[in-house]
């Protein structure tokens, strides 16, 4: 939004003096202890905000470079919610955690106020112009050592850095610490073509990961696990497809692979090669060499082969953070002949969408020689925390400091911005006009959807008014501001109406080009394991959390507070070890680990991990902040200070060796989970996909594998729960719910969660916190285990023991809205009661907190204010993001999963103005909104033809607990998995 | 002291000579005696000859009224703010037998403790005269009558076996 | 015959005179001792008072509760003294309709310990809920809003049970204390004796009063029998009609019943083996005595005992996978001390008390009196501690208490000791009229009646 639009600032601004106001009444509702704040009414209506409506703007996350396309919900002036674009090619409605937590970037505490200058240690405020005036005085004098780092997406603003540095002679690199310049490299040496390809997981029936960790952090991961979900996710009609997955630890990615083999770091290449080479390539490696490599039998690499190259299309993958070593760019080379001799190419390897990439570290490595050799004058930081996101010893700190003149345009101040000289801080993705270009023909629009939260600028109005005071080869950057500069560039794109329909549907969208690429232009592949350096007896192995990410996600609390999806850990680093390894030390969960390499060392308690070689550790990425705000900082360790300097053109996160000490410290892991097995207790059930392709149930499929179906419940229970399936999908001559069956015109909401596609990524869960006022309770209380997360991610682990394989089975668990839900009736004053649409409802302001709902609730969903957590969670300017739809629970009052009742209720009356019928679909809850896998289902169960109805009746579906009789709305399809399942131990023992 | 009742009153340390006194009196048409003893004791009571006391009817009539008010209350406020729990029916009797219970143990006792009071304790037989070692170890008995008779009751009780007699005069 | 001889303080009474002279005797000025003790009992109040201020200013918290265990130290403190009180109830009430001769020297003390026990209890539904200053919405007051509370919540019958009990016991205690303070009075001077007379309710012991008084006593009685047993059967329905696995048993009610009285006599023996020796009551607190009571606490310790067995039992026999978990955690889960420290004192120790030795030997009742509470106090615990592992593995986890459950305990303590000291030294602690029942006053002629 510009600065000259007089008209639009006064309005927004009002708008966002009602938004913090209204923010105040969503507080007040909750009967919170805030203090009083007044209603301003409109004095003038503005033309496009209805109180109490939400306004929907479209735009583009810019939380990675994915460039997911967004539908930013706005109330009363203030953004309070997102949601995945439905019409963006690359998302398709659907956003992942990081994209939910946009909003804690938006409104974080930790955000600069205004433009800063500092003088020696001491910064201080200064007005814009003078701060404009000092940067075009730099630059003017800076000539060709004029340089700028950005992380920025490509797009207009990256095009605009290129021309302009370039005005001057100088330099822009655009770095990435997790770029994939990798598979680029191998790319433009395979095929001779400069470019990240996309790659199609929906098409591919057979899916072979080399550590790339599609579910975690490689590439844009919410398409990837859309398209996963599409080709793994169980269907009778298309079977289901089969995904391997290679590297020394289970990420989450691992987990969610039918078959992990744990191969040793660095022989993934020969691995790749091999498999070719079994398909007929001459890569001139045989099976038995990569079995001596990787430690896998030659049969099984063969089998392997075989599968992949009978599965058309298949696909493989490689260049993730697990496997980028010295010679990740062998591998993605490797994996390309493998790709190519299986027919993928084309397929399922689409070149042509040219996704969105850095410089690569090249370009990095150059400009940081530049800067030590004190060629670079004056250095722009954008977007980008190199001091924090390069390994120590790769000395970027002292050639930084060689810079005389250091701007950043950072939002919060991390590493990198306390030490620029001048920080002229920029404007949220959601405050700003700009644009991104995530792939060839997929322009993603980005538009201020409220008033900044606080006055800055975006740096594209500050370089243009710097250019013009700057003036010389400067003076041709003549747009007014950075608003019209964008819309020139869109002319060619979209002008007039078109600019309008783009603002209004987020961007224009082309199909990705698909260019056809020949035979390889070179075969050579270096096999050869990499040599890791350091002599420790452990591989250090990274660990990119797909919440983290690089460590941009650690100054947001819900990511934070959301569990790591494979660990359950929350808000602290940790190191995770073998349990053989762990037994070989005598160490325990929780003992404080000193991990050193030749160049640093780090503490960190112990997580026991089965997932992982006993021959490695792995450390989180993503922690051990020095600054990015209050809560990043001083958090865990970071996992790049072990690492040595990059050589090549890579950064070779493994290719560490480092010992590991015990310290005979302890602490508490602040993990969420409390039992890792299910005891045999049904809870997440799992059946062969032959099984399932029969349509049996889970009973059958148990009776069938020659396992007694788990029989825990007496005859009397038997019988009362006779017909009540059936009875609950087909309310036909009144069978099912006998009481809470309200007959007549009620819809009856019920879900399914199909975990034949559940990935365990979260996103429901962080969506929940965004849509639902959730407070997040920080390290002390999720010790305490006082978490409020009205849906999580529940992770059992099958197998493991006595050389079975690992297997995780994740399982969101929501508030189930029991039909015979137990917490009611023992509610003294009625404040859990059953809703004549089949909810559960909860009246927080009738609660008085006697907790004895939660005690009998058997599935252990409902969640206590056992401290006024909303007063440290929603600490200004956090409470904007407050859903004014949602009340804030007071201390002392019990909360719990609702079915997002606000959405039902505001759909009911609008379809009560409307034609008065809500059809399917029109209406879901925000975690099914936000499932990238499309596993969640929320719709009528009364409904013969909803979705939700037509799932409940899958055979696959069954219900927690269901011998207890307590008549569950949520129906679960059982995952299916492409080999026996392994069966959990029996109830009395458990296992960590 | 308001208005004294006129009279004699004697006090005795032989259990056995209280009671056979009490007897004579009564036998003499004495009917209006207040006797005095410190602790609950049969024979002064058969000597006393009452019917057993009408303090069961209170109780019992409290107690039916317990019962029906837990009842008639659990059922109304159930039917007037009809909430479903946990699939229970609106008004499930067997829910509401605890607190039947306990209203009837309630008003019963309270209307026990009521009848007491309004039948004895609560009123001190104003203007009879009293020793206070009535409640320790002797046992005290009054003869209301006028200035005529208390001579010749006074010789009764004293050779009864009274340790002690004053009069009381209006 | 003779007047009865007047004999020295402290030899066993045989006269009414010397019953009143010995009881009234009790409440003589009291020592530095006394003070002493009493200042503790306000200290550790204090403690008790200033936490609660604490936990409602900052939210419950500061407790160690930890999901999935909602519930912990509070209410085990709460069921563990509304047990306590049951042994009052029972000596004072049940033992009265069986017209048991040992029960008249004890129940005096017993009783005011249930009022005070039932009292402490009371305070804790009201401490241990998310938002203490609303708890009055229990009740089923009018109100413009027209809520009423959900009747079918144990709670609610908790709430009712209590109120009946706390109501009952006192005014049975306040009903039995009437001739007695009468007694007082007219040895009392000063303005003791005004305070006594009106306590006293005109009280002079005329035929009429005795009369109505003996017949409402035995209502009282009646009525107060019942009461008892459904308390403690009421308080193990919060329970029992959960469907946590470890408290859904049928076997509840009756097993809290005697782990109540259990708890009560023991908590009895703490309280009188030392008072009767400082208020020189051993000629009426006698061996006798605490012998029965010895015999009630054995009784009741050995259906513990068969209990506990028959927890376990059905939870192995019914083939329940989700009791069989819970009950294996009992004893060998992370929480195993807690689970035998229940087992040992109540289910073990209580069995020495079929040696007559133990039974009459003050000192070692006195000690197994102290693990009995201990060992009380445990059970509840562990009882509500099966929350820590109930269906969802996933969930489970275990609770550390915090300084301020602590504190919530020693106030507790506290606050019910206070009351019993400000009793014992005011009131009689022995039924003064009841004992003298017992003793046959003189006779002209010789002989017994007939």
């Amino acid at each position: 939004m510009s600065d000259n639009d007089q008209k639009s600032v006064s309005r927004r601004r009002f708008l966002s003096v009602l938004g913090t106001t209204s923010a105040g009444a969503a507080v007040l509702s909750g009967c919170s202890t805030e203090k009083v704040e007044k209603l301003i009414p409109y004095l003038v209506q503005s033309e496009d905000q209805v109180p109490g409506i939400a306004t929907i703007y479209a735009s583009t996350c810019a939380e990675c470079n994915a460039g997911c396309g967004l539908h930013v919900r706005t109330r009363e002036g203030r953004a309070v919610k997102l949601e995945g674009n439905p019409e963006h090619p690359v998302n398709a409605g659907r956003l992942c955690a990081r994209g939910q937590a946009g909003l804690q970037s938006l409104y974080n505490p930790g955000r600069i106020k205004g433009p800063m200058q500092r003088t020696g240690d001491t910064w201080r405020q200064i007005k814009w112009d003078d701060a404009i005036a000092l940067l075009a005085q730099q630059v003017g004098a800076a000539g060709s050592g004029l340089a700028v780092l950005s992380g920025a997406p490509r797009g207009s603003f990256s095009n605009f850095l290129a021309d302009w540095t370039g005005a001057a002679g100088g330099r822009l690199v655009r770095w990435e610490p997790f770029d994939q310049s990798t598979l680029r490299l191998a790319s433009k040496r395979v095929f001779g073509r400069d470019e990240v390809p996309a790659h199609d997981f929906a098409k591919a029936r057979y899916i072979v990961s080399f550590g790339a960790d599609f579910l975690d952090t490689w590439g844009p991961t919410v398409e990837y696990q859309r398209q996963f979900a599409e080709s793994h996710g169980f269907s009778r009609e298309g079977g289901m497809a089969k995904h391997v997955y290679f590297a020394p630890r289970a990420s989450l990615t691992g987990l969610n692979a039918d078959e992990w083999h744990a191969v040793a770091p660095g022989s993934e290449t020969a691995l790749a090669l091999a498999m070719a080479s079994a398909l007929g390539a001459s890569t001139g490696v045989t099976p038995a060499q990569a079995a001596e490599a990787t430690g896998l039998k030659a049969e099984e690499i063969v089998r392997l082969a075989k599968e992949f190259a009978a599965a058309k299309p298949s696909l493989a993958v490689a260049g993730g953070i697990p496997s980028q070593h010295a010679g990740a760019v062998e591998l993605c080379a490797a994996v390309h002949l493998l790709n190519q001799a299986a027919g993928n190419i084309g397929q399922t390897v689409l070149f042509g969408g040219d996704l969105d990439h850095g410089d690569g570290q090249a370009a990095f490595a150059a400009l940081q020689q530049a800067m030590d050799a004190g060629q670079v004058k004056v250095l722009v930081v954008h977007e980008a925390n190199p001091v924090y996101a390069t390994p120590k010893a790769g000395k970027f700190v002292e050639a930084f400091a060689k810079v005389p003149f250091k701007v950043s345009t950072s939002l919060v101040v991390d590493e990198t911005t306390v030490q620029c000289d001048l920080v002229l801080p920029g404007l949220h993705a959601l405050e700003r006009w700009d644009d991104a270009n995530p792939r060839a023909g997929v322009w993603g629009l980005m538009q201020p959807v409220m008033e900044p939260v606080y006055p800055n600028r975006h740096p594209g109005d500050v370089l243009l008014a710097a250019s013009q005071k700057a003036g010389g080869p400067f003076a041709k950057f003549t747009a007014a501001n950075w608003e019209a500069h964008l819309k020139a560039q869109w002319t060619s794109r979209a002008a007039g109406d078109a600019w309008r329909a783009a603002l209004a549907r987020g961007g224009v969208y082309a199909p990705a080009a698909t260019a056809s690429v020949g035979a390889p232009v070179s075969m050579t592949v270096d096999s050869k394991a990499p040599t890791f350096e350091g002599s420790g007896e452990f591989t250090l192995l990274p660990y990119a959390s797909s919440l983290l990410y690089d460590g941009r996600g650690t100054n947001k609390p819900w990511l934070l507070e959301t569990p790591d999806p494979v660990t359950k850990i929350t808000w602290h680093a940790w190191v995770e070890l073998h349990p053989d390894a762990a037994a070989r030390l005598d160490v325990r969960e929780g003992e404080i680990l000193r991990v050193t390499s030749a160049h640093g060392s780090v503490e960190a308690p112990a997580y026991i991990y089965p997932g992982l070689r006993p021959d490695v550790v792995a450390i989180p990425m993503g922690f051990g902040h020095a600054e990015y705000g209050e809560y990043a900082k001083d958090r865990g360790v970071n996992y790049l200070d072990l690492l040595g300097p990059t050589t090549g053109d890579v950064v070779a996160y493994v290719g560490t060796k480092v010992t590991v000490e015990r310290t005979r410290e302890y602490r508490k892991v602040a993990k969420t989970e409390g039992t890792t097995r299910q005891l045999g207790r049904g809870i997440a059930e799992a059946m062969p996909v032959a099984f399932a392709a029969k349509g049996l149930t889970i009973e059958e499929a148990a009776k069938a594998a020659g396992h007694p179906a788990h029989e825990i419940n007496t005859e009397r229970e038997v019988q009362a729960l006779k017909g009540w399936r059936e009875g609950q999908v087909g309310r036909e001559e009144g069978r099912g719910r006998r009481l809470g069956n309200y007959p007549g015109e009620h819809p009856m909401w019920g879900m399914t969660i199909d975990l034949a596609r559940c990935t365990g990524c979260s996103a429901c869960s962080t969506a929940c916190y965004a849509e639902n006022n959730i407070p997040w309770v920080g390290e002390d209380q999720i010790l305490r285990g006082r978490e409020l997360s009205w849906i999580r991610i529940e992770r059992y682990w099958e197998g493991g023991t006595d050389g079975e394989p690992i297997e995780a089975r994740f399982v969101p668990m929501p508030c189930q809205h029991c039909d015979n839900a137990p917490c009611e009736p023992v509610c003294p004053v009625y404040a859990a009661y059953h809703t004549p649409d089949g909810l559960n409802g909860q009246v927080y302001n009738r609660c008085v907190g006697t907790r004895y709902c939660a005690n009998n609730c058997p599935y252990k969903v409902r969640y206590f204010n056992w401290h006024a957590y909303a007063r440290k969670a929603f600490v200004a300017p956090f409470d904007l993001q407050l859903n004014p739809d949602v009340v804030v629970r007071a201390r002392g009052v019990m909360e719990k999963c609702t079915f997002c009742v606000q959405r039902i209720r505001g759909a009911q009356h609008a379809a009560r103005v409307a034609d008065g019928v809500i059809k399917d679909g029109e209406l879901t809850t925000a975690c099914a909104q936000a499932c990238p896998s499309g596993a969640i289902t929320f719709g009528d169960l009364n409904d013969p033809e909803s979705r939700v109805r037509q799932r409940a009746q899958d055979p696959r579906g069954y219900h927690i607990l269901e011998d207890i009789n307590v008549r569950p709305a949520i129906t679960y399809l059982a995952k299916v998995v492409h080999r026996e399942p392994a069966h959990a131990a029996p109830g009395g023992e458990e296992s960590h | 002291m308001a208005k004294v009742t006129s009279g004699v009153l004697a006090s005795f340390e032989h259990i056995d000579a209280a009671c056979d006194t009490i007897k004579a009196l009564r036998a003499r048409g004495h009917r209006k005696l207040t006797v005095y003893y410190s602790h609950p004791n049969h024979e002064i009571e058969e000597a006393c000859g009452h019917q057993s006391s009408p303090v069961r009817l209170f109780t019992l009539i409290g107690g039916l009224t317990g019962t029906t008010a837990a009842f008639s209350m659990q059922i109304w406020m159930n039917r007037d703010w009809p909430l479903l729990v946990g699939g229970k029916s609106i008004v499930a009797i067997p829910a509401f037998v605890v607190i039947g219970f306990e209203l009837t143990v309630l008003i019963g006792s309270l209307a026990t403790l009521l009848g007491v009071f309004l039948l004895s304790v609560g009123m001190r037989n104003k203007g009879v005269i009293y020793d206070e070692r009535y409640t320790d170890d002797r046992i005290g008995v009054f003869v209301p009558a006028g200035a005529a008779d208390a001579a010749g009751i006074e010789k009764l009780l004293r050779d009864a076996g009274a340790v002690e007699v004053k009069h009381a005069a209006a | 015959m003779a007047v009865a001889v007047q004999n020295a303080p402290g030899q066993p009474a045989q006269t009414h005179a010397d019953v009143t002279r010995d009881v009234v005797a009790t409440l003589a000025p009291a020592t530095k001792g006394y003070y002493l003790l009493l200042a503790g009992a306000v200290g550790l109040f204090l403690i008790g008072a200033s936490t609660l201020l604490l936990i409602v200013k900052e939210g419950l918290g500061l407790a160690g509760y930890n999901p999935p265990v909602f519930w912990s130290v509070f209410i085990t403190t709460f069921v563990f003294w509304v047990g306590i009180g049951h042994a009052g109830t029972l000596i004072s009430a049940i033992l009265f309709l069986f017209r048991s001769p040992w029960r008249t020297a004890v129940y005096r003390a017993t009783e005011a310990m249930t009022v005070f026990a039932v009292m402490t209890a009371a305070l804790f539904p009201i401490i241990h809920i998310g938002r203490q200053w609303l708890f009055y919405w229990l009740l089923p007051y009018p109100n413009q809003r027209y809520l009423w509370p959900n009747f079918k919540s144990p709670l609610l019958w908790d709430v009712f049970a209590i109120g009946t009990y706390f109501t009952v016991s006192t005014s049975f205690l306040i009903f039995g204390l009437i001739p007695d303070v009468a007694a007082v009075r007219d040895k009392a001077t000063g303005w003791r004796k005004t305070v006594y007379s009106m306590l006293s309710m005109n009280w002079q012991g005329t035929d009429n009063q005795w009369r109505h008084y003996s017949r409402a006593y035995l209502y009282l009685a009646a009525l107060a029998a019942p009461l008892v047993l459904s308390v403690h059967s009421v308080v193990s329905w919060d329970f029992a009609s959960a469907l946590i696995p470890g408290w859904h048993g049928t076997i509840f009610a009756p097993y809290f019943v005697a782990g109540a009285i259990y708890s009560g006599v023991g908590m009895v023996f703490t309280l009188l083996i030392p008072l009767r020796k400082y208020l020189k009551l051993e000629h009426m607190i006698t061996d006798y005595h605490f012998d029965n009571m010895a015999k009630l606490t054995l009784f009741t310790g050995t259906i513990l005992f068969y209990a506990y067995g028959m927890e376990y039992f059905v939870a192995w026999y019914s083939g329940n996978t989700f009791e069989q978990t819970t009950f294996f955690r009992r004893a060998f889960g992370p929480g195993w001390w807690a689970g035998w420290s229940m087992i040992i004192p109540n289910a073990v120790l209580s069995q020495l008390l079929w040696f007559r030795k133990v039974r009459t030997n003050l000192t070692s009742l006195f000690v197994l009196s102290i693990f009995i509470n201990i060992g009380m106090w445990f059970e509840r615990y562990v009882i509500i501690n099966s929350l820590t592992s109930d269906y969802i593995p996933y969930a489970w986890d275990q609770m550390t208490p915090t300084w301020a459950d602590w504190g919530i305990l020693a106030g507790s303590f506290g606050w019910f000791g206070m009351w019993f000291l400000l009793f014992a030294k005011n009131f009689p602690v022995v039924a003064i009229q009841e004992i003298k029942e017992f003793i046959p006053m003189p006779r002209q002629r010789a002989g017994g009646h007939h």
